[in-house]
């Protein structure tokens, strides 16, 4: 192609966009000579982009004319009527423009869309829908969100006929087809086995198949072997572990507040991911999972106590909403700014979540691109409103609601009150002590002064005479007290300290352990009213709002009761959890079944699966789309159930090798006519390098394992032991096992994400994530090769060879490559690792290098000295490295 | 693949998988960026040294990103006439982030402007350490996105346009050019301790491009880089025979996985990795500099010392060879919709020194020929007030202004105007295409060269999009009759 040719491509190309771009829906016009043209989708578009700044949005009205409804143009302006119908040539508004009076300035409409005009008024001046008396933004919002596909209803489609009908195993298949054969291609093959097994346990658990899974699975003859398999994996704990994380990356889970560098613990998160985990365990419903997020605490009433399980449950769900990043009870934060940061973080979480929307720009302005209005950003805030009240703000340990039953809450209550008792006798104790050193100091002095020393003592400090306060100056002890009594005493002291605190510890002791719940609750009774805050600024409040849902979304009249007399609580936030699962929202089925895909294929047939707004991507297929979002709902919201119908479609036991002739126009693999390579997430690849060596704890819930910087500014698994100041004491304090378990047990601390985890993409959660990154770099090249953790699971997983196999390099490589990469050796991997095995060895053997890492912890197997276990840790160091453990076919 | 070839892969050093792709795809095409070529039939992708289509007067480039928008009425773009309608209404036509909201009151800048250098150029008081570096650099006073929001003008002056998840600038030029420094990752970034800039990773991202054009983030604290330092009793011998292997595993398993570039990037990383053990320490250690050069970037106080260290580190990244560094300002740091009285100062002083002190440092070290370093954000402000109560300063994309030096570029040189009153830019306008088309020409790079194969047909940074050279700001214009 020549570089004139090049160019004339291109000016084509921009000339069609610049039509495209300007006249939505609006086509080539010859093309479209007798398409019946409309107000709404064809003409105000043009109208509202070139006119409407003079016409009508200004508040003088340019020549009395206001060209935002059919009716006012006929109305017209000073000089009559815009428009006569059937006629354009009679009509100021073509002629104008046609003369190019209108617009003034450089912008011009195009031929094109002068055409489309005068054949409007040709055709009769239509309308869609029968326009409102007044113009009303919000008529508009609703009418230009029908123009888009999200914000139009969910639409069952049929599942399409496919020429090759037995390549298909389910509806997914049919539709994926259905595509794939207007391009005159199909499915690839199905992947072996091995591939399938390995790729389904770490698609659904996040862990590597056991090699005795992987041989089970290979040799099984029954038809059943892959369903069954399926159904052993989404019965495994593992499960809700692995999908749990998907969960909590949109949520944007963490164990910190954030938002300042002091980062201060949350202590309590941790059950919110607990009741994630147990709920997808339990396959729950996502309707009512959902409503128990966004309004568990209304399902039941105040005080919130002595609940059953299930009622700690939903009152731990709405942990979803104290998600985000909350500075308020960290020191030297504007607070107020502080509170509305927590609300529209929140509102975030719930919008990109649950709505697919990025509603946030619509906290200072009308949204740019989508049918948001700032209202409508304030209406959903409202929904919130009550549970967050910032000018009554509750701080986040205020927050927090005690799952104490009345018998442990009496008990509680026996203790402190001995407590207090011990406090008390221990403080008439000391004060005994302090008078009798008193008594006993005086008696040093002279006899004249003892009367005056005594006074100077029992006077009130602001009513000493100056002769009382020169006697304290000259004789310090006659201000003995509680604090100081010990310089009088150091050893009566020590002694009598050493006596309270153990008879108070022993009391405290009793104490039952907190057990507290992270929770979003209302004040009854206390209802705020919720403002526009002009510029997204809580410093300029405008006019009230009422809750609701955003205007384009709700098509139908679903209204919110500001304050519900039913409950005791004001049930908006229940109301919308309600409307959103009703299952007539547009975008909540069709959201979360993307997301699924997404995590299922490794893109959603929405590539942008948190903004499904103008900006985001279409889907690639739409059909397919609306029909898994209906049948998701109709079938329960069963997450299980969605899993198995994806498994079990050949499109996901597809291979996932690239063939030309897909690369040829599908090189991004939308279409789906293979399967995509994925490489591990953060988490995946610890735990995956774990569960190899053995050395994975399976150790479920509970307070997150801490994590700490040590002395080269690492975070990694461990008790911060460092002093105030934040030096290292050097002091190491065992966790046990805990150092083992799986990554979504470690802490999240915002301001100190895991070392090991960080360079895989690991998100920050501000506030949350909502696709993660895949990339390639070398920082993750030198995690591999150089990190302690890293290093400690290769020697791990080499003497748990040598344990399970003993000395035989051969047996060895076998077993290894079935723990790894969950398939046998060919004769080339056998030959290759052999050669290693023996060159390492020689190596080491000349002394070309030191032996073995003193550091593994554990015993050595006699049958494994330094010399045979280090090359072996060194064969698998660079096995675990590799593509081939990295990446899931 | 054939015995020899492997053969011929693993006795590849220099560049490491330089050959990978060579060996498995085809010759090895020196010269010029790859040429396109047929879909799965892959093409070779290293960053081995591309010798320029065209002369090159630059061969690196350091980008001081400036994200949120310094207010160029109040740092570069002095105006009279703005001071002197201080605080009247403003008539003309303007477009805020909310028409209804925004006041439409004039506001003069606070703050002094002089003159500074033999060159005579105008800066305010805010910036007195560039001011001694007036002579040096390019002052654009016209620039102009036109989109008003900060994504997309970020997108638009990052990667060409407002679109999200096209190549960045530093990943388009690694591409082009390849890295001068095989030790070190081509394209470094260095982000701010106070977190992530708006759009994230999305600022270095590749785009399609293959991934081996991906920025490599540099930490904002020590450890700077992670995992850096093998243990004893890996380092040396033990290190180079497992990574030998690995290369060996690697290599099988791409063989069944042809075309998958981010595979083959991996290989290329751990190469990579292997080498920046010694390298990138050594590239970190500002110890190695003399007491007066880290007071000069201000490492000695506490309000640079973060901007400055990374500053010099910059400079020494570029020594090495490293092909183009960008260092970014924390979240919406210049992002002064309000409080601008305080915010304002306070971001300058963090950042004048350093970044005055990164030019002259580069002209003393005779590296600022060769140096193309640029300071600016996605955007300006507005004449007007935003926020009555808070004084601040709304988005302008219509009229901004940033610096360039360097590489090519004249010193003690201003170019284009705005407006009486800032708003617009009326003189000699320069937009993101010409901003990029300037910088490929000092970089010696071809527009139509430097492009890359998709699906839908040839790819580049331009994309056949109408930039002009600038070359009024250029030392060695393009000569006028070239077409």
């Amino acid at each position: 192609m020549t570089v004139a040719d090049t160019l004339r491509v291109m000016l084509a190309l921009l000339a069609m966009t610049s039509v495209a771009v300007i006249c939505t829906g609006a086509a080539v016009a010859g093309e479209e000579q007798n398409r019946a043209l409309h107000f709404e989708s064809d003409i105000r578009p043009l109208l509202k982009a070139h006119c409407w700044h003079c016409h009508g949005e200004e508040s003088e009205l340019k020549g009395g004319l206001d060209a935002r409804l059919v009716r006012s143009l006929l109305k017209g302006g000073e000089t009559g009527a815009s428009v006569v119908a059937g006629r354009k040539e009679d009509s100021i508004l073509w002629q104008r423009i046609q003369a190019g009076e209108m617009p003034p300035g450089k912008k011009k409409l195009s031929t094109e869309e002068l055409s489309l005009i005068g054949q409007w008024i040709d055709q009769g001046i239509q309308t869609k829908n029968v326009e409102p008396e007044v113009f009303s933004a919000d008529i508009v919002l609703r009418e230009e969100a029908e123009q888009h596909w999200a914000f139009r209803s969910i639409h069952p489609s049929e599942v399409p006929a496919i020429r090759n009908a037995q390549l298909a195993a389910n509806p997914i298949d049919a539709f994926l087809l259905s595509e794939l054969e207007e391009h005159d291609v199909s499915f690839s093959d199905k992947a072996d086995r091995a591939t399938l097994i390995r790729r389904a346990s770490f698609d659904l658990t996040g862990l590597p198949p056991s090699a005795e899974a992987v041989e089970r699975f290979v040799n099984a003859e029954s038809e059943d072997a892959w369903p069954q398999l399926i159904e052993e994996l989404l019965a495994s704990p593992a499960y809700g572990e692995r999908w749990g994380r998907h969960w909590l990356d949109v949520v944007g889970y963490a164990d910190s507040d954030g938002y300042t560098e002091q980062d201060p613990e949350r202590k309590w998160a941790w059950k919110y991911r607990d009741y994630v985990i147990r709920s997808l365990n339990a396959d729950k419903p996502w309707n009512q999972f959902i409503v128990e997020q966004l309004a568990g605490d209304e399902l039941l009433t105040p005080p919130y106590q002595d609940l059953t399980a299930e009622q700690a449950d939903q009152l731990t769900a709405t942990g979803f909403l104290r998600m985000g990043p909350d500075g308020t009870s960290s020191s030297g934060v504007d607070q107020n700014l502080a509170r509305n940061d927590v609300m529209a973080d929140t509102i975030r979480v719930v919008s990109t979540s649950i709505l697919g929307l990025s509603v946030g720009c619509a906290q200072c302005h009308e949204h740019r691109y989508d049918p948001i209005s700032q209202s409508d950003y304030y209406r959903l805030r409202a929904i919130f409103e009550p549970g967050y009240d910032w000018q009554n703000w509750r701080a986040p340990n205020e927050r927090l609601v005690s799952m104490w039953s009345a018998e442990i809450r009496a008990t509680a209550a026996s203790v402190d009150a001995e407590l207090a008792d011990v406090s008390r006798q221990r403080t008439e104790a000391l004060d005994a002590i302090v008078a009798e050193t008193f008594e006993r100091e005086l008696q040093k002095l002279p006899a004249e002064l003892q009367p005056l020393a005594r006074s100077a003592r029992e006077a009130k400090p602001d009513q000493r005479t100056e002769a009382q306060n020169q006697l304290i100056r000259e004789y310090p002890f006659l201000n003995v007290d509680r604090g100081s009594v010990y310089l009088y005493l150091p050893d009566r002291l020590t002694g009598f300290n050493k006596t309270w605190d153990d008879r108070t510890e022993e009391v405290r002791k009793k104490r039952p352990a907190d057990d507290l719940v992270m929770c979003l609750t209302e004040v009854p009774g206390q209802v705020p009213v919720t403002r526009v805050f002009s510029r997204g600024d809580f410093q300029q409040p405008r006019d009230e709002v009422q809750p609701g849902e955003l205007t384009v979304l709700n098509s139908g009249d679903f209204r919110i009761s500001p304050d519900d007399e039913l409950l005791p609580t004001t049930g908006r936030r229940l109301a919308y959890a309600k409307h959103l699962t009703s299952g007539h929202h547009p975008l909540v089925a069709r959201v979360l079944v993307n997301r699924f895909w997404m995590h299922h294929f490794g893109r959603g047939l929405v590539g942008t699966p948190s903004d499904f707004g103008v900006k985001g991507e279409r889907p690639s297929h739409p059909e397919l789309l609306d029909w898994l979002a209906s049948d998701f709902m109709r079938e329960g919201w069963s997450l299980k159930r969605f899993h198995r119908m994806v498994l079990t479609s050949n499109a996901w036991q597809q291979t996932s090798v690239r063939r030309p002739e897909l690369e040829a126009f599908d090189p991004e693999n939308r279409l789906l006519g293979r399967m995509s390579i994925r490489r591990l997430e953060a988490e995946t690849v610890r735990d995956a390098l774990l569960a190899s060596s053995g050395q994975l704890v399976n150790k479920q819930f509970g307070s997150p394992v801490p994590v700490s910087p040590d002395d080269v500014g690492q975070n990694i698994l461990a008790i911060d032991t460092r002093d105030s100041a934040g030096r290292p004491s050097g002091t190491v304090i065992p966790l046990g096992d805990e150092e083992f378990r799986r990554s979504i047990y470690a802490q999240v601390r915002r301001s100190m994400p895991l070392s090991v985890l960080e360079p895989f993409d690991l998100p920050t959660m501000t506030p949350n994530c909502e696709q993660r990154a895949s990339s390639t770099g070398p920082s993750q090249s030198l995690l591999m090769m150089n990190n302690e953790f890293v290093r400690k699971q290769s020697e791990q997983i080499a003497q748990r060879i040598i344990r399970e196999n003993g000395s035989e390099p051969r047996a060895q490589i076998e077993s290894l490559w079935m723990l790894l990469f969950s398939r046998r050796p060919d004769s080339e991997d056998i030959s290759t690792a052999t050669e290693f095995l023996m060159a390492d060895a020689a190596a080491i053997a000349a002394g070309v290098s030191p032996p073995g890492d003193g550091s593994v912890p554990g015993s050595t197997p006699a049958a494994a000295d330094a010399s045979s276990h280090v090359p072996l840790a060194h064969l698998c160091h660079a096995l675990i490295s590799s593509n081939g453990f990295l990446y899931v076919d | 693949m054939s015995h020899f070839t492997r053969r011929h892969w693993l006795a590849q050093s220099a560049f490491g998988l330089g050959g990978v792709a060579a060996a498995w795809y085809g010759s090895q095409q020196t010269g010029h960026a790859a040429p396109p070529k047929p879909s799965l039939e892959q093409q070779t992708f290293d960053l081995s040294v591309k010798s320029p289509a065209k002369p090159a007067q630059a061969t690196a480039m350091i980008s001081m990103f400036m994200q949120g928008g310094p207010s160029h009425v109040d740092l570069f773009d002095p105006k009279p006439e703005l001071t002197k309608r201080h605080l009247q209404t403003f008539t003309g036509d303007i477009k805020y982030d909310n028409a209804g909201e925004a006041s439409s009151r004039l506001f003069g800048s606070p703050w002094r402007f002089r003159r500074y250098g033999q060159c005579g150029m105008e800066l305010s008081e805010l910036i007195p350490c560039l001011g001694d570096a007036a002579d040096e650099i390019c002052l654009i006073r016209s620039m102009h996105t036109g989109v008003n929001n900060h994504g997309e003008s970020i997108n638009a002056l990052n990667t060409g346009r407002q679109l999200r998840g096209r190549p960045s600038l530093g990943s388009w030029i690694t591409y082009g050019m390849g890295t001068a420094c095989p030790d070190l990752p081509g394209f470094l970034v260095l982000t701010d301790p106070s977190g992530l800039p708006v759009l994230g990773v999305e600022n270095w991202q590749n785009g399609w491009l293959p991934a081996i054009y991906q920025g490599t983030v540099v930490r904002p604290q020590e450890p700077r880089i992670l995992n850096l330092d093998p243990p004893s009793n890996l380092k040396g011998g033990p290190q180079d025979r497992i990574l030998a292997y690995l290369k060996q595993v690697n290599t099988r398993h791409l063989e069944r996985h042809p075309g998958e570039t981010d595979l083959a990037a991996r290989m290329q990383s751990y190469d990579l990795a292997a080498r920046m053990q010694t390298a990138a320490r050594d590239a970190m250690n500002i110890s190695e500099e003399t007491e007066a050069t880290q007071r000069m970037y201000g490492i000695d106080q506490k309000q640079t010392e973060d901007y400055g260290t990374r500053c010099l580190i910059a400079r020494r990244l570029v020594e090495r060879g490293v092909r183009f560094v960008q260092l970014h300002t924390g979240n919406q740091t210049w992002d002064h919709h309000g409080g601008i009285f305080r915010a304002l100062p306070d971001i300058c002083q963090k950042t004048d020194r350093p970044a005055a002190a990164l030019v002259h440092d580069l002209k003393q070290r005779g590296l600022l020929d060769s140096t193309i370093v640029h300071w600016g954000g996605e955007m300006g402000r507005l004449p007007v007030i935003q926020n009555e109560q808070n004084i601040g300063r709304d988005h302008n994309t219509y009229g901004f202004s940033m610096w360039l030096a360097g590489g090519g570029v004249k010193g003690g040189c201003i170019h284009g105007e705005t407006d009486e009153l800032g708003h617009k830019a009326v003189t000699d306008i320069v937009n993101h295409y010409d901003y990029h088309a300037t910088l490929m020409y000092l970089l010696g790079l071809d527009q139509e060269q430097m492009s890359y194969a998709r699906p839908t047909g040839l790819a580049s940074l331009l994309d056949g999009q109408p930039g002009q050279i600038v070359s009024a700001i250029l030392r060695n214009p393009p000569v006028e009759t070239e077409t």
